[in-house]
This record gives structure tokens, sequence and C-alpha cells, in this order.
């Protein structure tokens, strides 16, 4: 914005700006219509009551938020919100090492070595899940291969427990945390580290004190792609973990096609989605005062 | 009967087939994984009606998209119980038998239910029942109730529907209480067994149950008997049983919506799937009980001899609408999911 003002003179300042609104209308017209809109129905139907048709009645209550504070559906945010961190932690621990990899190697092998995290994509999403219960069931890929092993292993019991939860989410998720750790480690400048070696560092400090605080951004934008959405991932706990241990996106689901209480389902939508405001404004707290240290 | 997969297939269907060229058209909405493809293309060639076909999975989402937007469906397809609350809220058009010789076809033990006792507002489309079906292969035991299929020694080798309704009903059934009286004490009590048979489900599916018991990954499930009667087909050694607490028995029938815009076609399209033969060919694709007496006629003798699509007599119950109650029966088994 500073730039912006600086490069142009303030009497010249109102064409751009005509221009730049011109621009920006479509996005913005696409985010009132599928996010402001949507979002201020959901607001308005958090704080009203239902009829026995499920239909939303429009009269103030605030039970729903009530609620939402009940230990039960507690118990469940605290559960997702874990299971989402086990997942996060998983695909840092395992996404770095690869971004970081692809971004150091040679031009032609990069493109390619990108094309694959991308491949994925490319299948619908339910298949990709359905192809794990493939490979997790009883007699399935994975315990057909365990026998080919020559000493004896009890076959694995993975698909729908836990586990097979944790594998499908890391599954889904892993690409959103390598693709940004990518962008950061690419324009990872080589004469740092260079340097920090040259100044004594050994390989673990030029690890924790050069190259983690500069894909720092990589890795915070990665955690927010992952962490986020895994919270309120339904699809994969219904599949893949049998729908045994509920997620708030199950609990919130059940509300709009089970329960007929859409104004519930409103309020645990709300509180989620304040929850989502809040770790963003946590993170970009965290590399605000990083940036000032 | 309802699956995501096969939701957007339909709607990937629904996109292609523009219905610019026909002069009629229809809006059907049903279930997923309940009409066949051969249905509707046979009533398109006969009349020049095209049929755009919208699918849902629950009855929830069916009143729903009923209340949130109604005009657009000229024929919807709902259970028993919903089509007993939509008569209640004045939301379907009265049927012209006139309209209907076919009728005559049904079997009089499917007509005036308790849904609709007049016969006005809704034609049954096919019924069904839920209950167990086991792998007699790998259990050896007899299985005659819930009580039999919840033993510890079956601990994560069952699929259950993933209905949070009716596994509460199984458990007022197994309690001798009324399932369609549900209040704080009937959940109370419903409490405890329903969280020991927590503690024993492998898993919760109701779009494809069937699918783990075929994998091998459970070896009991209580699931809607044409899944059931899939699983015969494919193998004799899934035995359906009827639970001898008693069981859920369903209805799901075709009515119009009040306000639907092509009535006229949408009589035909109920009269075109009353005649046997075409009434046959849904038997063929999805095994439930078909209500229609003519049609019946026309099924091989390996069809009704399945034991999941006719059953032999049983303690049967419908499903009532239990309006907000739903919602005091999602709490409950969340709670007790959420605490293993």
């Amino acid at each position: 914005m500073h730039a912006f003002e600086i490069s142009h003179p303030a009497t010249d300042r109102r064409h751009p700006r005509w221009r730049a609104w011109l621009l920006l209308a479509p996005m913005l017209v696409w985010l009132v219509a599928f996010v402001v809109v949507p979002t201020a129905i959901l607001f308005v139907y958090s704080f009203c009551e239902r009829d026995e048709m499920g239909r939303v009645i429009f009269s103030f209550t605030l039970e729903n938020y009530q609620r939402v504070f009940d230990p039960i559906y507690l118990r469940v945010f605290i559960r997702s919100i874990a299971y989402a961190g086990v997942v996060t932690a998983i695909c840092v621990v395992v996404g770095f090492p690869v971004a970081y990899c692809i971004a150091r190697a040679r031009e032609e092998w990069r493109q390619k070595l990108l094309l694959l995290v991308m491949v994925p994509f490319w299948t619908s999403f339910l298949i990709r899940t359905y192809a794990w219960i493939t490979i997790l069931k009883q007699e399935g890929l994975l315990n057909d291969l365990i026998k080919l092993l020559p000493f004896s292993v009890a076959p694995f019991d993975l698909l729908y427990t836990p586990t097979a939860v944790i594998i499908g989410l890391v599954y889904t998720y892993l690409p959103f945390m390598i693709l940004p750790i990518f962008g950061s480690a690419e324009k990872l400048d080589i004469a740092m580290i260079e340097a920090a070696h040259d100044l004594g560092a050994g390989p673990l400090r030029v690890f924790s004190s050069v190259v983690i605080p500069l894909t720092m951004p990589g890795i915070a934008a990665g955690v927010l792609l992952v962490f986020v959405p895994a919270i309120g991932m339904f699809a994969i706990t219904d599949l893949m973990g049998g729908a045994r241990v509920p997620m708030i996106g199950n609990v919130i689901q059940n509300q709009f096609l089970q329960a007929r209480d859409w104004p519930f389902g409103a309020a645990l939508g709300m509180v989620f989605m304040g929850m989502f405001a809040l770790t963003y404004w946590i993170l970009l707290r965290m590399r605000r005062s990083e940036a000032i240290t | 009967m309802k699956s995501s997969v096969t939701q957007l297939t339909a709607l990937a269907a629904l996109l292609c087939a523009t219905s610019v060229f026909a002069k009629e058209e229809l809006n059907l909405f049903g279930w997923s994984e309940y009409v066949p493809e051969a249905v509707l293309t046979g009533f398109t060639k006969e009349t020049g009606i095209a049929v755009n076909f919208e699918t849902f999975a629950s009855n929830e989402e069916l009143l729903a998209k009923l209340v949130a937007g109604g005009g657009n469906y000229d024929l919807v397809q709902p259970s028993d119980y919903a089509a007993e609350l939509m008569i209640r809220q004045k939301m379907l058009a009265p049927l012209d038998a006139g309209q209907l010789p076919n009728l005559k076809n049904l079997a009089p033990d499917f007509t005036h239910r308790p849904h609709d006792p007049a016969n006005k507002f809704t034609v049954p489309y096919m019924g069904g029942t839920v209950g167990i079906v086991v792998n007699t292969e790998t259990v050896k035991t007899p299985i005659h109730g819930y009580a039999d299929v919840f033993q510890a020694k079956f601990k994560d080798r069952i699929v259950v529907l993933n209905d949070n309704r009716e596994i509460v009903s199984w458990a007022l059934n197994t309690l001798k209480l009324p399932v369609n009286e549900i209040n704080a004490a009937a959940l109370a009590k419903a409490r405890p067994v329903v969280a020991e048979w927590i503690g024993l489900i492998k898993l919760y599916d109701s779009d494809s149950p069937k699918t783990a018991l075929l994998n091998g990954d459970v070896d009991i499930g209580i699931v809607w008997s044409g899944e059931a009667a899939l699983l015969w087909n494919e193998n004799k050694k899934f035995q359906y049983v009827l639970p001898a607490e008693g069981a859920h028995q369903f209805l799901d029938v075709l009515a119009i919506p009040a306000d639907a815009k092509h009535k006229a076609a949408a009589h035909k399209f109920i009269d075109y799937i009353l005649r046997p033969e075409v009434s046959k060919l849904i038997s063929e694709k999805f095994p439930y009980t078909n209500p229609n007496a003519a049609t019946r006629k026309l099924l091989s003798a390996d069809e009704l001899a399945n034991p999941a699509s006719y059953p032999a007599a049983g303690k049967l119950e419908s499903f009532r609408d239990i309006g907000k109650a739903a919602g005091d029966i999602d709490r409950l088994m969340t709670d007790l999911k959420s605490s293993r």
C-alpha cells in the first residue's frame, strides 16, 4: 500500500483506484456471494429456533450457543483439534524434507517432482479414499504384502481405527504442506547457509537458526492450510474411521442431515469459524513478533 | 441406497441430460441408488417426457430442500414417516386415482398404511426392513435378535447403519419399549444398552454396509434388507434374520408436492412405475420388497426366495415422525460415541 502511494502522485490517485476495483470486482462478487452472504445466513440462523420440520423460525435465542459449550460437544471440539494437531505435526515432519529436497533439486527435476506431488489431485478425492480402504482392509493390499515377508508378522487391523483416520488425513493434506514450504525453500538464498557455515555453525545450528526461520512463512502457511481444514473434515472419519468417533465436522453434518437442527448446526459452524480466525490471528502474531525480534 | 459417489454421478448426468428438446419434463427427487436408469430412459422413450433426476441421501435432506425452495420438484420419494409429516404439513398434493389405473396392481398389505390411511397422497415404491445379516461361514452360533448380535465375542466384527434413530430404536425394541415414543425417560433407559453396543461395533455405514461384510472386515451387520438381499445374491453364506425383538419396516413412497408444476407428468410416471414389467426392473436392480402384487408374479423363484427381500413373517413396526426428538437422539449418540 505504501509503495503504491509513493510511486503515484496524490493527484493521479483516482484513476488507478477505479481500475483496481474493476480488476478486483470478480473476486469481490465471488467473496460476497459465496463467503459473506452464506456466513451472514449462518450467523442469523445460529440465533434462531426450529420447528418439527427442521424449518428455521426467526425468534431470537441463545440456546444454540449454550449447547455448543455442553461438555459433549466441547469434547468433540477438543478431539477434532487434537487429531488436526497430530496430522499437522506429521505433515510438517514429513513434508518439510520433501519440499526442501524438491526446492534444492536441479531445475529439470524440480518441475517433475512438483508434478508428482500434485498428481493425486487429478483423481477425485472420494475415489482416492476408497483406494485407501482397499489398501487397509483386512484382506487388502497391505496385509497381502505382509504375507510375502520372510518372517511372520501379525496382519494389521487398521481400517476403521483412529490410525486409519490419521493416515487418511495426512495423505489428503500433505500436498498442502509441501507446496507452501517449497515456495519458501525455493527462495532460500544458498549464500546465507554458506555464510552460516563460514561463521562456524554446524549443520544442526544452520538448520535451526537459518533454514527454519527463512522458510517460516511457508511452514506457517502450510500449517494453516492443513490444520484448519483437518479439524472440519468429515468424509475421511466416516469412510476410513467407520464413523466410530465423531469429529466436529460429522456433528455439524448430522445437524443438517439427521437431526433437523439447522440453528444448532449453524451455531457449531460459527464457533468453528471463530476458531479458524483465532488460529490465524495467533499465527499472524507469532510471525509479527518474529519479524520484530 | 445412498452414496455420495452416485449422487455426484447423478448430478453429472443431470447436467448432461439437458431437457431442451423435450416439450414436457418431470423433476424427480429420489433416493440415490434406488431408481434404475433403465426405468427413467424407458419412461422418456415412451412418453417423450424428459426426467430431471436429482437424488438425496436422507429424508431430512429431502425435507430441507422442499422447505427451502419447494416448487422445483414434481415427484418426490420420501419414506413413510417423512411422508406422514409432509401430509400433516400440507406439503403434498392429493393424487388423482383416475390417472393411476395401475394402482390395482398393488398388494393390499402395502396400501392404507398409517402414514396415509386413506391412500390419498402416496403410492408405495418399494419397501423393506432393517435386519441382521450373518456371515454363516464365520459365525457358527445361531443369531435370532439384537441380543445375539451384541455379544462380547463379536467385538469389532459388527457393522451397523450410520443412522442414530435406527440404532436407538433397536435398543428400545430390546427393552420392549415403543420405538416411536422418544422422550427423556425412554432415552435414559436406552442409554446403557446403546453404550454397551457402541463398544462392540466396528463401523457405522449407511451408504454401503455390504462392502465391509463382503471384504471380510466384519461378520455380522444390521442393515437395510436390500443390502442384505444383494449379499445373499452374491453368496448364500450371508443369511438374513429379522430380529426377534422387533424390526423396523419401512415403505418408501412416491408423492407429488403441493406446488408441483408438472402434476400430469408425475401421475404418468407413478402409473408407469406401477406397471409390473417396469416394477420388475426395480426389483432386479434393488432387491427390496416389491409392493406390487402383479410384479411378484413376474419375479423368478430365486428372487422370491431371497429371505432379505421377502422375509418370513416377523414382528415389524413402522417409524412415525418424531419431530424435534431427532435432535435428542443425535445428542445421545454423539455423547456415547465420543465417550468411548
